[in-house]
């Protein structure tokens, strides 16, 4: 099967250049800078910052900013599509943060008035905005997230069964991340100056940029994402590698992605941001890639400012739109260009011609993302992308680990193989034992606990190490949040922590599992609630090449101040639970463990999802009654009636009669749970434990049983554990 | 306060804010290198000190090349504050 072309459909932006795509193109076109002093916020003490402003934002406590942003890009992107998007993928890091903010100040209690808090709810916005009911799925990798959804987009449309996915970024300007850049010293107090020989940091901005990305077979000049390369630095937290061998590897993968070479490429729009270390690590991996002899390049962010989540997504339509009308912008705030960098970017904007544009995007946790705009006449001739199967081999569990308040793998499983609950949060010296002093002293629960979880997959037996990483997780890095938050607000927004802040994007732990692992392939970490680990488990099944072996993981910790606020189902029982669980996995036709395989993702946020399409999708009602020995159902405590309907109908119209555990009520509510009974499920079916069905005669041995995994509510998903 | 006292304050002090758990205020040389050298000490753990600079000694440290003056060993954060802090006469 041919894999079908990535064609851009529909675009959309909003950021301080203005409120429409047509308006901010011209205003690049014309040199023009948006960065204006903050005045979202007030902030006492110390002069206001240049910062990136987007028009057209109202206060409204029911839609934080973020949301609006969304909601004006893809209304745009989407206003020549009158059908459902299949899927939603956003790149997000703030969320409801803005309004967070806001509501702690006022010490505010009511769990209601924080409903739009975590990231994953600008998606499921846009998705009842458009009727979505396929996977919503958010990206969170800090500033490379915007292109790390598209690069997630391409991979969902090559793979043949999603044919129209809305992708794009967003984040609003808030306080963690103006003062948390600040802390770090990477803010330029006269404006962010890319590549400039006195550049002093980047300016924080805000806005949002939109695609509809369309499957096409048909050969057709439509612009299109041609290619994309995700890659880790597993170098610092924080910092890029002194070389940008990271962003080397990935700008490589792109190209090989999109079966192009580098003199294909007519234009490099740089991550750019204006910081020391960034500019230099970029223009480096650029000469190098490019044999000291790059295409014009220029960096928007001296311009709009960094966008953080968005400036992948904006940056990509800005690549469309720079294609479509032949314009490259001006390297706007740059007056002398840095000789030490050896690059000299495009200094006014200029009329050229284009057909393909790199597009670069570096995070925090060395999560790096390129991406490739252009047309497809352009590489006709050239070796097509890889073909994503659409039922590409199951991945095979060569290792897993569990951690819950029970305690690690094999005390969890003992526990839930006897009905006995893992309620509880494992204390830290626990968690802690066994991981590096100098590694630990400046991590806090959630990267603990996702450190400790890779620690334990990693058995004596070889093969293990992992390439890449998918990280899943509801709520992100509580601890840090509130702690920077927390020192903030009690100083008077004088003091804030940068290694809290470091530590409270979503995508820390993956980034210090990278490190551990030396793992410089994708890393990626998704959150959506409830159904966090099922999208990491979904990224990996795309993503995961052959024979080489990946981490997928879900963890969330539950914090007693932020928890009860966030997550209705956190609070649910009288004690509170946390933890998490790991596989590594390997996809391989040669299967020596168990194997596991996400069958099916579907939402609806409007009223919950009908199982009959999922029971089609399992194979039908014989299917499941001889196919499965033990289902896990996942019901969140805060949709629990709703989640036994859904669990009563799927019963009903599949006739599945075996064991059905409420695995919730073994390992305690916390979000990414699903993680802990996929581990508990490798355990059983590896060591043929599943319960036959007592109440009819088995129609097959029940050793070769395998165990469905639901998770049930707003998403329904459907993973299933099978023997080797 | 003498320059020993204020020493081993400082010692306390590196150790909690940059929870160096496995590091008692006794195995610090107040002249060892702190940063990049046997504790582990990077460029974010420096910017914490900055903070914890100005909150405790009110002392403000706003570029690199300061930094990298007095963050050069537990003795020059001493110096750097005993000839800069107000109160620091005894």
């Amino acid at each position: 099967m041919t894999p079908a072309q990535v064609c851009i459909a529909g675009t959309g932006i909003v950021c301080a250049l203005g409120r429409d795509t047509d308006q901010i193109m011209a205003a690049l076109a014309d040199g023009q800078s948006g960065l204006r002093l903050l005045t979202r916020f007030e902030v006492p003490h110390i002069p206001a910052l240049p910062a990136g402003q987007s028009p057209g934002l109202v206060h409204d406590p029911d839609l934080p900013a973020t949301h609006q942003l969304a909601r004006m890009a893809a209304d745009q992107a989407m206003s020549d599509c009158a059908l459902a998007p299949d899927a939603i993928v956003l790149g997000v890091t703030t969320g409801g943060m803005a309004t967070t903010e806001d509501l702690l100040k006022r010490r505010c209690s009511s769990p209601e008035a924080y409903r739009h808090h975590g990231i994953g709810t600008v998606a499921e916005d846009l998705a009842r905005r458009y009727h979505c009911k396929g996977p919503v799925f958010t990206v969170s990798t800090a500033c490379s997230s915007g292109s790390g959804a598209i690069a997630l987009a391409m991979a969902m449309i090559r793979n043949g069964r999603y044919q129209r996915v809305l992708a794009g970024g967003v984040d609003s300007l808030c306080r963690l991340t103006y003062y948390g850049f600040k802390s770090l010293q990477l803010i330029d107090p006269q404006g962010c100056r890319p590549l400039d020989k006195d550049r002093r940091g980047m300016s924080v901005a805000e806005g949002a940029g939109m695609l509809l990305l369309e499957a096409q077979t048909r050969k057709t000049d439509a612009i299109q994402v041609l290619g994309a390369g995700l890659s880790c630095d597993a170098h610092h937290p924080a910092q890029p590698h002194p070389e940008g061998l990271g962003a080397l590897v990935a700008m490589q993968a792109a190209l090989r992605d999109a079966g192009l070479s580098i003199k294909d490429i007519d234009y490099i729009n740089l991550h750019g941001t204006g910081t020391t270390d960034n500019d230099r690590s970029e223009t480096m991996a650029i000469n190098s890639l490019f044999k000291h002899s790059p295409p014009p390049l220029s960096s928007i962010k001296g311009a709009i400012g960094h966008c953080l989540a968005a400036s992948g997504a904006i940056e990509a339509v800005v690549a469309a739109c720079c294609i479509e009308h032949g314009m490259i912008p001006a390297n706007t705030g740059c007056q002398v260009p840095d000789p030490l960098l050896n690059i000299t970017p495009v200094d006014r904007p200029v009329r050229r011609a284009l057909q393909s544009v790199l597009s670069n995007s570096f995070g925090f946790g060395g999560n790096n993302a390129a991406v490739i705009i252009g047309r497809a006449s352009h590489h006709g001739s050239l070796v097509p992308p890889p073909a994503g199967s659409l039922h590409p081999p199951p991945l095979t569990l060569l290792g897993w680990s569990a951690l819950t308040g029970a305690g690690f793998t094999d005390q969890t499983i003992e526990n839930m193989s006897n009905g006995i609950g893992c309620h509880g949060r494992l204390e830290t010296d626990r968690i802690c034992q066994g991981l590096p002093p100098g590694v630990v002293r400046r991590l806090k629960r959630l990267s603990q606990m996702a450190l400790s979880l890779f620690v334990q997959t990693q058995t004596s037996d070889a093969g293990l190490k992992p390439t890449s990483v998918f990280f899943g997780t509801g709520w992100g890095s509580l601890s840090e949040t509130n702690d920077f938050l927390k020192g903030l607000f009690d100083s008077d927004e004088k003091f804030s922590s940068p290694t809290d802040f470091i530590g409270s994007v979503h995508n820390a732990p993956a980034g210090q599992i990278a490190l551990m692992a030396r793992a410089t392939g994708a890393n990626l970490t998704l959150s959506g609630g409830n159904y966090s680990f099922e999208q990491a488990l979904f990224c990996a099944q795309l993503m995961t090449a052959d024979d080489e072996p990946v981490v997928v993981l879900g963890a969330d910790e539950t914090h007693d101040m932020l928890s009860p606020l966030f997550d209705p189902s956190a609070t649910a029982e009288p004690v509170i639970s946390d933890g998490g669980g790991a596989l590594i996995l390997k996809r391989t036709h040669d299967p020596v463990g168990p194997r596991v395989a996400l069958k099916y993702f579907a939402t609806d946020f409007e009223k919950l999802p009908d199982s009959r399409e999922m029971i089609e999708q399992l194979g039908g009602a014989e299917a499941i009654r001889s196919t499965y020995g033990l289902i896990l159902a996942g019901l969140p405590a805060a949709q629990k009636d709703g989640c036994r309907q859904q669990l009563e109908r799927f019963v009903k119209l599949s006739g599945y009669a075996g064991e059905l555990i409420d695995y919730r009520n073994l390992t305690g509510e916390f979000a990414t749970s699903a993680a802990v009974a996929t581990v508990f499920a490798a355990s059983l079916v590896k060591n043929n434990q599943i319960p036959m069905q007592t109440n009819q005669a088995p129609v097959i041995d029940p050793h070769a049983k395998s165990v469905l995994i639901l998770g049930l509510g707003s998403a329904l998903t459907a993973i299933e554990v099978c023997p080797a | 306060m003498t320059e020993s006292i204020l020493l081993d304050e400082l010692k306390t002090k590196v150790i909690e804010v940059l929870n160096l758990m496995d590091v008692n205020s006794g195995d610090i040389d107040p002249d060892e290198q702190l940063v990049g050298g046997r504790l582990g000490i990077d460029s974010i753990d420096v910017l914490e000190l900055v903070i914890m600079m100005e909150k405790d000694y009110h002392l403000t440290i706003d570029n690199k090349e300061l930094g990298a003056q007095v963050f050069g060993s537990l003795r020059t954060m001493a110096q750097f504050i005993r000839e800069n802090s107000k109160e620091s006469a005894n």
